[in-house]
């Protein structure tokens, strides 16, 4: 009888150890097949970890770099310029129209679209059974919940976590700074100047969320998305500060750009001007929905009050 | 037997009808310019403005507004509405035809193209082009020209068939090529996009001093032509038949009408309507004699130009609704109306 | 060769548009002064053509053609527009003018584009319209007005231009039976009155017959006869040109040949 009971008791030991064994080596594999829902409110099934990721977006190719998932990528778009490394990875060509058989011939498991004037390209992408994933980050905490999403699908939430929580403690480090600021102190802020006909941000864009966030207060808030406006408007406005934003190809036309700016007709009473307060930046920092978004909000916060 | 002022025997003094509408119309355009000074972005109320015009002002910023960028806007606004009308009332007669505007022999699709292509190299290159772009319209709108006379002298040179034919095939390929070159453009389509439309926002004083020289004699010239446009509308054989011509007339117009539209356009793009519909309303008003209808055309195109410009810039501020866009919608129920009234 | 009687000579003058087809051959005839010429022929044989060449608009393939003794191809044509005029068949006036500013631009070979106009080229153009009988329809809208009407005021503006030639291309193909009497008398009194010299398309061979001091056939391009009506309104010459065979007969008044179906 005790020989018995000893026996059973090993088993169940041994049976259990096993099952957790068991268990454990297929938590890896059970996260797969994973179903999410994208920004265009799609279910898409991922079969089994992406190793082909195709990248449609600039925006979704600086991701899969800062997530350390770049060894996965098959093919980005002729604008998918940062970082460095994105050069040497083969390239599908434009935004819109999309080369499908570009895409296809790179056999690809996972594509990482854009909705935006994407967005009509994505049916085909469907149709030819690729599995589509698609991002429309328009605020700051789109563009995180866009990197936790990659992550997940990529199987590495945890790194996804991980990179969220420090852009967030970064930001943390300004939010209560601007908050002891009082409105009245904070600068005015006028986005554009670089060419004739000006195209400014207002609510609803990256920029002007980053602005608001770095204590500033943008003189096209009480418009939306980005819009022409006069010359007219900005002078009224009479900015503190004049932001620039400038591809990389206008690195070191600074001066002629702010010389330009100075002198443009009817804006010589604006303090900007008078001040001498305009300042080229990385339009890359500020258009695209990538962590490099922080580095934007330090740098405007830095030129606001330092 | 009193014969009214403006008749001598039995015809239409057309000198004291000319001095008189150059009166009302000086006037008018001085009127509605001061009128169009009150609108935009920044309500200014006619004392401010009066007092403005009379001792300057304490307000530097709405000094700055009023004139460094509303007088200028409105000053290249009734530049270009009376260009745009003068060239299109001459071009009609040159070409017999009342649906002929001043883009229909292509020049405007050459300074198109060569706007778009040097938005597209401000962007590639970098800022250095900016204050070239003009310079860019206007060198695309004379290789355009070119083209339109070397190609219409080929054939046709009896009549205004071939001018017209040359005019509408380079308008045709530079569309083309503005298609593709928009096709291929991700940043700076909408910059395109938005000269393509015209805007008069970016107006200030050195770019009114280019072309108002330009402009006007340019007009004066076609004014000089007036008579011998009167006798084309009578035919081809006609006009021969009266010593006229034809041929010289043809080119003549077409190249000084050309000049005057590549010299305004490269610096306010293409602005449509205005140039086919005024002339229109100017016979309608002073009858189809073009020494008087031209520069009827030119004060009436001024002044519905700026008043189109007023709307664009304050229907729904501070957003400017492209001004191509107004007097369109403002032109196009009011050519159709014309229309129908002439065919009652 | 000058030869002062003759205010208008053609000389072995051949035209064609291209290369293929000629469509007027080897015509040769003088004019003399105050002659009424009346050019008669079948549909295409080229008589609006003819008529264009000796306007100066279409210049002849081979050939001379003298005007008052100077040959007309190399006279500008602002030259030519002041002896010279032409009344259209038809034509279409694309903007709306007034009947009596259509006469008045017939004033325009004469009218200085730096001075302008004096008051006596009002009372020409004036003078042109009562003799065409549209002095009432001065300020009636040109494209508003009937055919007829209409031909009268191009005849105006014709006759406005104080030319030595005068230039018709049936020019009564629109007008009523009695305008059509009345523009000839009318004619009739400006050769004697003016010293004017006309020559003027028929379609109507009778007509052509009455008004005309000589007549010009023309078949196919050539002059098929040229002489007084009663030369060329002739049963064999008529059969040649028209393919058929004409009743002839004498007016009774004028003594002139007359074809009756």
């Amino acid at each position: 009888m005790k020989f018995y009971k000893r026996s059973i008791l090993i088993l169940t030991l041994l049976f259990l150890i096993l099952s957790s064994l068991l268990s454990f080596s297929f938590a890896g594999a059970s996260n797969y097949p994973l179903t999410i829902i994208d920004d265009t409110g799609t279910a898409v099934t991922i079969p089994q970890e992406p190793q082909r990721i195709i990248s449609t977006a600039p925006s979704n190719t600086e991701i899969l770099f800062d997530l350390g998932l770049q060894e996965k990528i098959v093919g980005i778009t002729n604008y998918c310029n940062f970082p460095e490394e994105t050069k040497n990875i083969e390239k599908i060509g434009e935004i819109s129209p999309l080369n499908f058989e570009k895409i296809i011939s790179l056999n690809p498991d996972l594509i990482l679209a854009y909705a935006g004037f994407q967005l009509k390209e994505i049916p085909r992408l469907r149709e030819l059974g690729l599995n589509t994933i698609v991002l429309e980050p328009l605020t700051l905490e789109d563009t995180f919940k866009s990197v936790e999403m990659i992550a997940n699908v990529c199987g590495i939430s945890d790194k996804g976590s991980l990179l969220v929580d420090n852009l967030t403690q970064r930001i943390n480090i300004i939010k209560p700074k601007v908050s002891k600021i009082p409105i009245s102190a904070r600068p005015k802020i006028f986005v554009g100047g670089t060419f004739e006909t000006i195209f400014t941000p207002g609510a609803g864009t990256l920029f002007n969320e980053l602005i608001t966030l770095a204590g500033g207060q943008n003189i096209a808030a009480g418009l939306s998305f980005w819009k022409k406006i006069s010359p007219e408007f900005v002078a009224q406005a009479e900015p503190d500060i004049i932001i620039v934003p400038v591809g990389a190809m206008n690195q070191g036309e600074e001066s002629k750009i702010k010389s330009n700016i100075s002198q443009r007709s009817g804006w010589s009473n604006i303090p900007a001007i008078k001040n001498q307060k305009i300042f080229i930046v990385n339009e890359d920092l500020f258009y695209r929905a990538v962590p490099r978004l922080i580095d934007g909000l330090e740098l405007l916060y830095g030129i606001f009050y330092e | 037997m009193n014969k009214p002022l403006t008749e001598i025997a039995g015809y239409t003094n057309w000198r004291k009808k000319l001095i008189l509408m150059l009166l009302v119309g000086s006037l008018s355009i001085l009127g509605v310019s001061l009128i169009c000074l009150n609108f935009g972005v920044v309500s200014i109320n006619p004392k401010d403005i009066i007092s403005l015009l009379l001792n300057g002002t304490q307000d530097k910023t709405k000094n700055l507004i009023i004139w460094q960028l509303r007088a200028p806007r409105i000053a290249l606004g009734v530049i270009t509405g009376a260009a745009l009308s003068t060239v299109g009332g001459a071009f009609q007669g040159i070409l017999r035809n009342p649906l002929a505007d001043p883009y229909i022999l292509g020049v405007s699709a050459g300074a198109a193209l060569g706007a778009c292509i040097g938005i597209a190299l401000q962007h590639v290159t970098g800022y250095l082009f900016a204050s070239y772009l003009p310079l860019f319209a206007f060198i695309g709108a004379m290789l355009s020209l070119y083209l339109v006379y070397k190609s219409s002298k080929i054939s046709y040179s009896a009549n205004s068939t071939g001018l017209l034919l040359a005019g509408v095939a380079i308008t045709f390929l530079f569309s083309a090529l503005i298609t593709i070159l928009l096709a291929i453009s991700r940043k700076e389509l909408q910059s395109m996009v938005f000269w393509l439309m015209g805007d008069l926002s970016a107006a200030n004083w050195k770019k009114i001093s280019i072309i108002t020289l330009p402009a006007i004699i340019g007009c004066l010239l076609l004014f000089f032509s007036s008579l011998d446009l009167n006798a084309l509308s009578l035919g081809e054989e006609e006009a021969l038949h009266l010593g006229i011509n034809t041929g010289k007339l043809r080119i003549r117009i077409f190249l000084i009408g050309s000049i005057i539209i590549a010299s305004v356009v490269s610096f306010t793009g293409l602005i449509g309507f205005v140039g086919l519909v005024i002339p229109h309303i100017a016979r309608l008003l002073v009858g189809p004699d073009h020494r008087i209808m031209l520069p009827a055309s030119a004060f009436l195109g001024g002044i519905f130009l700026i008043l189109c410009d007023v709307l664009a810039r304050t229907v729904i501020a501070p957003t400017e609704i492209p001004i191509g866009a107004i007097t369109a919608i403002v032109g196009a129920p009011l050519f159709i109306y014309l229309l129908r009234r002439k065919n009652k | 060769m000058a030869d002062n009687n003759n205010i208008l000579t053609l000389k072995g003058v051949h035209f064609s548009y291209n290369d293929n087809q000629e469509i007027l051959s080897d015509i040769n005839f003088h004019l003399p002064k105050g002659e009424l010429l009346g050019i008669i022929g079948p549909n295409g044989s080229g008589k609006t053509t003819l008529l264009k060449v000796i306007s100066g608009i279409l210049k002849p393939k081979k050939g001379e053609i003298s005007l008052l003794n100077q040959n007309l191809n190399k006279l500008p044509i602002e030259q030519i527009a002041k002896f010279i005029s032409l009344v259209p068949q038809d034509t279409w006036v694309t903007f709306n003018f007034k009947a009596k500013e259509v006469v008045f631009m017939g004033r325009l070979p004469y009218i200085s584009r730096i001075k302008g106009e004096t008051i006596e080229d009002y009372q020409i153009s004036r003078e042109a319209m009562k003799k065409t009988h549209s002095l009432s329809l001065s300020e009636n809208n040109i494209q508003e007005i009937s055919g007829g009407e209409r031909q009268r005021v191009f005849m105006a503006k014709a006759l406005a231009q104080t030319p030595q030639l005068l230039l018709l291309d049936e020019f009564t193909s629109h007008l009523d039976l009695n305008y059509k009497y009345e523009m000839l008398n009318l004619l009739k009194k400006a050769l004697k009155e003016e010293g004017l010299t006309i020559i003027s398309v028929f379609h109507d061979l009778n007509l052509a017959s009455i008004a005309s001091h000589r007549l010009l056939l023309l078949n196919e391009g050539k002059i098929e006869k040229i002489g007084a009506p009663q030369e060329v309104l002739t049963k064999e010459i008529i059969q040649k040109a028209y393919g058929v065979k004409p009743i002839l007969i004498n007016h009774p008044d004028l003594k002139v040949p007359q074809v009756i179906m």
